[in-house]
Protein backbone atom coordinates (compact mmCIF):
# COMPACT_ATOMS: atom_id res chain seq x y z
CA UNK A 1 0.00 0.00 0.00
CA UNK A 2 1.59 3.87 -0.95
CA UNK A 3 2.48 6.06 2.07
CA UNK A 4 -0.50 7.26 3.91
CA UNK A 5 -1.34 10.48 2.86
CA UNK A 6 -2.12 12.00 6.11
CA UNK A 7 -1.21 15.73 5.33
CA UNK A 8 -3.54 15.84 1.89
CA UNK A 9 -6.27 14.88 3.99
CA UNK A 10 -7.57 18.69 4.89
CA UNK A 11 -6.85 19.71 1.25
CA UNK A 12 -8.73 16.92 -0.06
CA UNK A 13 -11.48 17.41 2.23
CA UNK A 14 -11.84 20.85 1.33
CA UNK A 15 -11.67 19.76 -2.28
CA UNK A 16 -8.20 22.06 -2.78
CA UNK A 17 -5.94 19.07 -4.61
CA UNK A 18 -5.68 19.08 -8.13
CA UNK A 19 -7.32 15.68 -9.53
CA UNK A 20 -4.47 13.51 -10.19
CA UNK A 21 -4.09 13.89 -6.57
CA UNK A 22 -7.34 13.86 -5.65
CA UNK A 23 -7.71 10.75 -7.66
CA UNK A 24 -4.57 8.77 -5.27
CA UNK A 25 -5.78 10.14 -1.95
CA UNK A 26 -9.21 8.57 -2.87
CA UNK A 27 -8.37 5.45 -3.91
CA UNK A 28 -6.16 5.06 -0.89
CA UNK A 29 -8.93 5.85 1.03
CA UNK A 30 -10.80 2.71 -0.76
CA UNK A 31 -7.64 0.78 0.54
CA UNK A 32 -7.27 2.22 3.92
CA UNK A 33 -9.53 1.62 6.66
CA UNK A 34 -7.17 3.87 9.28
CA UNK A 35 -7.01 6.45 6.66
CA UNK A 36 -10.71 6.62 6.16
CA UNK A 37 -11.61 6.66 9.94
CA UNK A 38 -8.97 9.79 10.03
CA UNK A 39 -10.85 11.16 6.96
CA UNK A 40 -14.38 10.93 9.00
CA UNK A 41 -12.90 12.18 12.32
CA UNK A 42 -11.07 15.23 10.34
CA UNK A 43 -14.47 15.88 8.92
CA UNK A 44 -16.61 15.85 11.86
CA UNK A 45 -13.61 18.60 13.31
CA UNK A 46 -13.69 20.64 10.65
CA UNK A 47 -17.36 20.95 10.83
CA UNK A 48 -17.04 21.45 14.38
CA UNK A 49 -15.01 24.11 14.17
CA UNK A 50 -16.56 25.98 11.28
CA UNK A 51 -19.63 25.80 13.70
CA UNK A 52 -18.06 27.21 16.53
CA UNK A 53 -16.73 30.00 15.58
CA UNK A 54 -16.12 32.49 18.48
CA UNK A 55 -16.82 36.06 17.21
CA UNK A 56 -14.44 38.63 19.31
CA UNK A 57 -15.80 41.72 22.04
CA UNK A 58 -17.50 44.08 19.99
CA UNK A 59 -15.75 47.21 19.24
CA UNK A 60 -17.03 50.75 18.90
CA UNK A 61 -15.81 51.53 15.26
CA UNK A 62 -15.98 54.68 14.96
CA UNK A 63 -13.94 55.36 18.02
CA UNK A 64 -11.59 52.69 16.88
CA UNK A 65 -11.09 54.71 13.33
CA UNK A 66 -10.59 57.76 15.93
CA UNK A 67 -7.91 56.34 17.61
CA UNK A 68 -6.61 55.11 14.65
CA UNK A 69 -6.54 58.36 13.00
CA UNK A 70 -4.56 59.84 16.27
CA UNK A 71 -1.70 56.89 16.11
CA UNK A 72 -1.43 58.11 12.35
CA UNK A 73 -0.79 60.84 13.25
CA UNK A 74 1.59 60.66 16.22
CA UNK A 75 3.95 58.41 14.33
CA UNK A 76 4.10 61.08 11.37
CA UNK A 77 4.62 63.76 13.70
CA UNK A 78 7.44 61.75 15.86
CA UNK A 79 9.04 61.03 12.13
CA UNK A 80 8.47 64.80 11.06
CA UNK A 81 10.97 66.73 12.39
CA UNK A 82 13.97 65.11 11.08
CA UNK A 83 12.30 62.71 8.85
CA UNK A 84 11.38 65.48 5.67
CA UNK A 85 13.20 66.45 2.84
CA UNK A 86 15.19 69.61 4.06
CA UNK A 87 16.61 68.26 7.35
CA UNK A 88 17.54 65.09 6.12
CA UNK A 89 19.62 66.89 3.15
CA UNK A 90 21.04 69.00 5.67
CA UNK A 91 21.84 66.44 8.15
CA UNK A 92 23.64 64.24 5.51
CA UNK A 93 25.42 67.27 4.15
CA UNK A 94 26.60 68.23 7.68
CA UNK A 95 27.49 64.12 7.96
CA UNK A 96 29.56 64.88 4.51
CA UNK A 97 31.57 67.85 5.88
CA UNK A 98 32.24 66.23 9.01
CA UNK A 99 33.70 63.21 7.39
CA UNK A 100 35.60 65.27 5.12
CA UNK A 101 37.08 67.64 7.87
CA UNK A 102 37.84 64.36 9.66
CA UNK A 103 39.83 62.41 6.90
CA UNK A 104 41.40 65.77 5.72
CA UNK A 105 42.66 66.88 9.56
CA UNK A 106 44.16 63.23 10.04
CA UNK A 107 46.19 63.15 6.42
CA UNK A 108 47.26 66.86 6.90
CA UNK A 109 49.79 66.61 9.48
CA UNK A 110 51.43 70.41 10.76
CA UNK A 111 55.12 69.92 10.36
CA UNK A 112 56.96 71.36 13.43
CA UNK A 113 59.46 74.15 13.24
CA UNK A 114 62.33 71.38 14.92
CA UNK A 115 62.10 69.27 11.40
CA UNK A 116 63.01 71.40 8.30
CA UNK A 117 63.11 68.95 5.97
CA UNK A 118 58.94 68.34 6.65
CA UNK A 119 58.71 71.99 7.29
CA UNK A 120 59.96 72.89 3.32
CA UNK A 121 57.94 70.08 1.93
CA UNK A 122 54.79 71.86 3.71
CA UNK A 123 55.86 74.93 1.83
CA UNK A 124 56.22 73.10 -1.42
CA UNK A 125 53.15 71.31 -0.86
CA UNK A 126 50.61 74.50 -0.25
CA UNK A 127 52.40 75.92 -3.52
CA UNK A 128 52.01 73.27 -5.81
CA UNK A 129 49.65 75.47 -8.10
CA UNK A 130 53.52 76.15 -9.41
CA UNK A 131 53.89 73.30 -10.82
CA UNK A 132 50.93 73.94 -13.35
CA UNK A 133 53.18 76.37 -14.37
CA UNK A 134 56.10 74.20 -14.65
CA UNK A 135 57.54 75.09 -18.36
CA UNK A 136 58.00 78.92 -16.38
CA UNK A 137 59.33 77.65 -13.81
CA UNK A 138 61.70 75.53 -15.81
CA UNK A 139 62.75 78.63 -17.79
CA UNK A 140 63.63 80.35 -14.57
CA UNK A 141 65.76 77.90 -13.60
CA UNK A 142 67.81 78.23 -17.14
CA UNK A 143 67.67 81.35 -16.56
CA UNK A 144 69.57 81.66 -12.71
CA UNK A 145 72.09 79.11 -14.61
CA UNK A 146 72.67 81.87 -17.63
CA UNK A 147 73.09 84.84 -14.85
CA UNK A 148 75.58 81.80 -12.77
CA UNK A 149 77.58 81.52 -16.01
CA UNK A 150 77.54 85.59 -17.00
CA UNK A 151 78.78 85.98 -13.84
CA UNK A 152 81.67 83.69 -14.05
CA UNK A 153 82.74 84.88 -17.69
CA UNK A 154 82.15 88.77 -15.66
CA UNK A 155 85.01 87.13 -13.12
CA UNK A 156 87.16 85.91 -15.49
CA UNK A 157 87.31 89.52 -18.06
CA UNK A 158 88.34 91.07 -14.25
CA UNK A 159 91.08 88.71 -13.41
CA UNK A 160 88.97 86.63 -10.77
CA UNK A 161 89.35 83.03 -10.39
CA UNK A 162 85.97 81.34 -11.41
CA UNK B 1 -19.00 50.23 -9.46
CA UNK B 2 -17.25 50.33 -6.02
CA UNK B 3 -13.11 49.87 -6.59
CA UNK B 4 -11.26 47.24 -5.69
CA UNK B 5 -8.87 46.79 -2.71
CA UNK B 6 -6.20 46.63 -4.80
CA UNK B 7 -7.03 49.92 -6.62
CA UNK B 8 -7.91 51.45 -2.92
CA UNK B 9 -3.97 50.23 -1.74
CA UNK B 10 -2.69 51.64 -5.00
CA UNK B 11 -4.02 55.21 -4.32
CA UNK B 12 -3.58 54.93 -0.55
CA UNK B 13 0.13 54.83 -1.91
CA UNK B 14 -0.18 58.14 -3.49
CA UNK B 15 -1.40 59.24 0.27
CA UNK B 16 -5.34 59.45 -1.01
CA UNK B 17 -6.50 60.04 2.54
CA UNK B 18 -10.19 58.66 1.25
CA UNK B 19 -9.22 55.69 0.21
CA UNK B 20 -7.08 54.41 3.32
CA UNK B 21 -10.31 55.57 5.35
CA UNK B 22 -12.09 53.35 2.71
CA UNK B 23 -9.67 50.62 3.44
CA UNK B 24 -10.22 50.36 7.17
CA UNK B 25 -14.00 49.97 7.07
CA UNK B 26 -13.52 47.36 4.79
CA UNK B 27 -11.34 45.25 6.69
CA UNK B 28 -11.30 46.63 10.05
CA UNK B 29 -14.11 43.95 11.46
CA UNK B 30 -11.76 41.42 9.67
CA UNK B 31 -8.40 42.55 11.21
CA UNK B 32 -9.51 42.31 14.60
CA UNK B 33 -11.15 39.57 14.26
CA UNK B 34 -8.15 37.68 12.88
CA UNK B 35 -6.21 39.33 15.58
CA UNK B 36 -7.98 38.70 18.85
CA UNK B 37 -8.24 34.64 16.98
CA UNK B 38 -4.33 34.46 17.02
CA UNK B 39 -3.70 36.45 20.78
CA UNK B 40 -7.00 36.17 22.07
CA UNK B 41 -7.27 39.67 24.22
CA UNK B 42 -9.74 42.88 22.83
CA UNK B 43 -7.00 45.25 23.48
CA UNK B 44 -4.15 43.63 22.03
CA UNK B 45 -6.57 43.03 18.83
CA UNK B 46 -7.10 46.49 18.48
CA UNK B 47 -3.68 47.43 18.86
CA UNK B 48 -2.45 45.12 16.84
CA UNK B 49 -4.94 45.40 13.97
CA UNK B 50 -4.68 49.49 14.33
CA UNK B 51 -0.94 48.90 13.90
CA UNK B 52 -1.43 47.08 10.73
CA UNK B 53 -3.42 49.73 8.84
CA UNK B 54 -0.41 52.13 9.99
CA UNK B 55 1.71 49.87 8.22
CA UNK B 56 -0.63 49.46 5.34
CA UNK B 57 -0.44 52.91 4.68
CA UNK B 58 3.18 53.68 5.16
CA UNK B 59 3.99 50.80 3.04
CA UNK B 60 1.01 50.42 0.47
CA UNK B 61 3.55 51.36 -1.92
CA UNK B 62 5.43 48.15 -1.42
CA UNK B 63 2.03 46.05 -2.47
CA UNK B 64 2.95 44.89 -5.91
CA UNK B 65 -0.22 43.07 -6.76
CA UNK B 66 0.88 39.85 -7.40
CA UNK B 67 -0.97 38.69 -4.93
CA UNK B 68 -4.69 39.42 -3.65
CA UNK B 69 -4.83 42.54 -1.12
CA UNK B 70 -6.46 40.30 1.50
CA UNK B 71 -3.70 38.25 1.27
CA UNK B 72 -1.37 40.72 1.69
CA UNK B 73 -2.79 42.54 4.62
CA UNK B 74 -3.46 39.24 6.49
CA UNK B 75 0.14 38.35 6.21
CA UNK B 76 0.92 42.09 7.92
CA UNK B 77 -1.82 41.29 10.42
CA UNK B 78 -0.54 37.60 11.03
CA UNK B 79 3.00 38.79 11.64
CA UNK B 80 2.11 41.52 13.83
CA UNK B 81 0.43 38.84 15.92
CA UNK B 82 3.14 36.13 16.06
CA UNK B 83 5.73 38.82 16.90
CA UNK B 84 3.80 39.98 19.82
CA UNK B 85 3.01 36.22 20.66
CA UNK B 86 6.55 35.79 20.61
CA UNK B 87 7.63 38.96 22.74
CA UNK B 88 5.16 38.07 25.16
CA UNK B 89 6.76 34.59 25.53
CA UNK B 90 10.04 36.37 26.02
CA UNK B 91 8.78 38.31 28.98
CA UNK B 92 6.41 36.09 30.42
CA UNK B 93 7.85 32.80 30.75
CA UNK B 94 5.14 31.91 33.21
CA UNK B 95 2.04 32.52 31.39
CA UNK B 96 -0.18 30.34 30.07
CA UNK B 97 1.53 30.82 26.11
CA UNK B 98 4.74 29.26 27.54
CA UNK B 99 3.23 26.31 25.69
CA UNK B 100 2.37 27.59 22.67
CA UNK B 101 5.48 25.71 21.22
CA UNK B 102 4.86 22.56 22.92
CA UNK B 103 1.96 21.42 20.85
CA UNK B 104 0.29 18.09 21.39
CA UNK B 105 2.33 17.28 24.83
CA UNK B 106 0.78 20.70 26.29
CA UNK B 107 -2.74 19.26 24.92
CA UNK B 108 -2.45 15.91 26.47
CA UNK B 109 -1.59 17.29 29.88
CA UNK B 110 -4.75 19.69 30.02
CA UNK B 111 -6.80 18.11 33.07
CA UNK B 112 -10.44 16.95 31.05
CA UNK B 113 -13.54 19.00 31.18
CA UNK B 114 -15.88 18.64 33.86
CA UNK B 115 -19.26 19.30 31.89
CA UNK B 116 -21.68 16.49 30.16
CA UNK B 117 -20.85 16.76 26.92
CA UNK B 118 -24.40 15.89 25.75
CA UNK B 119 -26.92 18.25 26.66
CA UNK B 120 -26.29 21.88 25.02
CA UNK B 121 -24.81 23.42 27.52
CA UNK B 122 -22.37 20.46 27.69
CA UNK B 123 -21.94 20.65 24.40
CA UNK B 124 -21.36 24.73 24.09
CA UNK B 125 -18.25 24.07 26.52
CA UNK B 126 -16.92 21.20 24.68
CA UNK B 127 -16.94 23.71 21.74
CA UNK B 128 -15.15 26.24 24.11
CA UNK B 129 -12.64 23.74 25.10
CA UNK B 130 -12.07 22.83 21.21
CA UNK B 131 -11.50 26.31 20.47
CA UNK B 132 -9.45 27.07 23.53
CA UNK B 133 -7.26 24.04 22.32
CA UNK B 134 -6.69 25.75 19.31
CA UNK B 135 -5.40 28.81 21.42
CA UNK B 136 -3.16 26.33 23.13
CA UNK B 137 -1.67 25.51 19.63
CA UNK B 138 1.68 26.62 18.50
CA UNK B 139 1.56 30.07 16.98
CA UNK B 140 1.71 28.94 13.28
CA UNK B 141 -0.25 26.11 13.50
CA UNK B 142 -3.03 28.49 15.19
CA UNK B 143 -2.89 30.76 12.75
CA UNK B 144 -2.83 28.12 9.90
CA UNK B 145 -5.81 26.66 11.41
CA UNK B 146 -7.95 30.16 11.34
CA UNK B 147 -7.08 31.44 8.27
CA UNK B 148 -8.56 28.34 7.06
CA UNK B 149 -11.68 27.71 9.36
CA UNK B 150 -12.17 31.43 9.99
CA UNK B 151 -11.06 33.21 7.03
CA UNK B 152 -11.79 30.36 4.90
CA UNK B 153 -8.77 30.73 2.64
CA UNK B 154 -6.97 28.61 0.65
CA UNK B 155 -3.92 26.24 1.83
CA UNK B 156 -2.38 28.01 -0.99
CA UNK B 157 -3.57 31.58 0.78
CA UNK B 158 -2.30 30.89 3.51
CA UNK B 159 1.09 29.51 2.43
CA UNK B 160 1.35 32.96 1.24
CA UNK B 161 0.26 34.78 4.30
CA UNK B 162 2.35 32.99 6.44
CA UNK B 163 5.12 33.27 3.58
CA UNK B 164 5.64 29.27 3.62
CA UNK B 165 5.26 26.57 1.23
CA UNK B 166 1.93 24.90 0.75
CA UNK B 167 3.32 21.35 1.82
CA UNK B 168 4.36 23.22 5.05
CA UNK B 169 1.07 24.78 5.43
CA UNK B 170 -0.58 20.84 5.39
CA UNK B 171 1.88 19.63 7.81
CA UNK B 172 0.88 22.24 9.96
CA UNK B 173 -2.61 21.71 9.53
CA UNK B 174 -1.96 18.07 10.11
CA UNK B 175 -0.38 18.46 13.43
CA UNK B 176 -2.96 21.10 14.49
CA UNK B 177 -6.23 18.60 13.38
CA UNK B 178 -3.78 16.06 15.12
CA UNK B 179 -3.92 17.38 18.50
CA UNK B 180 -7.10 18.90 17.98
CA UNK B 181 -8.59 15.36 17.38
CA UNK B 182 -6.89 14.08 20.67
CA UNK B 183 -8.45 16.92 22.47
CA UNK B 184 -11.74 15.65 21.04
CA UNK B 185 -11.46 12.58 22.34
CA UNK B 186 -10.39 13.34 25.65
CA UNK B 187 -13.49 15.21 25.80
CA UNK B 188 -15.66 11.90 24.56
CA UNK B 189 -13.99 9.96 27.03
CA UNK B 190 -15.26 11.57 30.56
Amino acid sequence: MAKHPETDLVPYLRGELPPAERERVARHLDECPDCRQDTDQLRELLGELSRSIAEPPAVNWARYRAELREKLEARRGRRAWWWQPVPLALATSLAGVLLFVAVWGVGRQVPTAGDPVAFEEAAIGRNLGLLEQYQVVERLDLLEEDLDFMSDLDGLAAGRPG
Amino acid sequence: MEPSDEALCQRVAKRDVAAFELLVERYQGRAYRLAWSIVRDPEDARDLSQEAFIRLHESAGSFGGRSKFSTWFYRIVVNLCLDHKRKRRWWKPWAGDAADDQGESFLERQPAPVTDPVDELGREQTMKDLWAAVDRLAPRQRAAVVLQVQEELATYEIAEVLKCSEATVRVHLHRAMNALKKTMKNMEKR
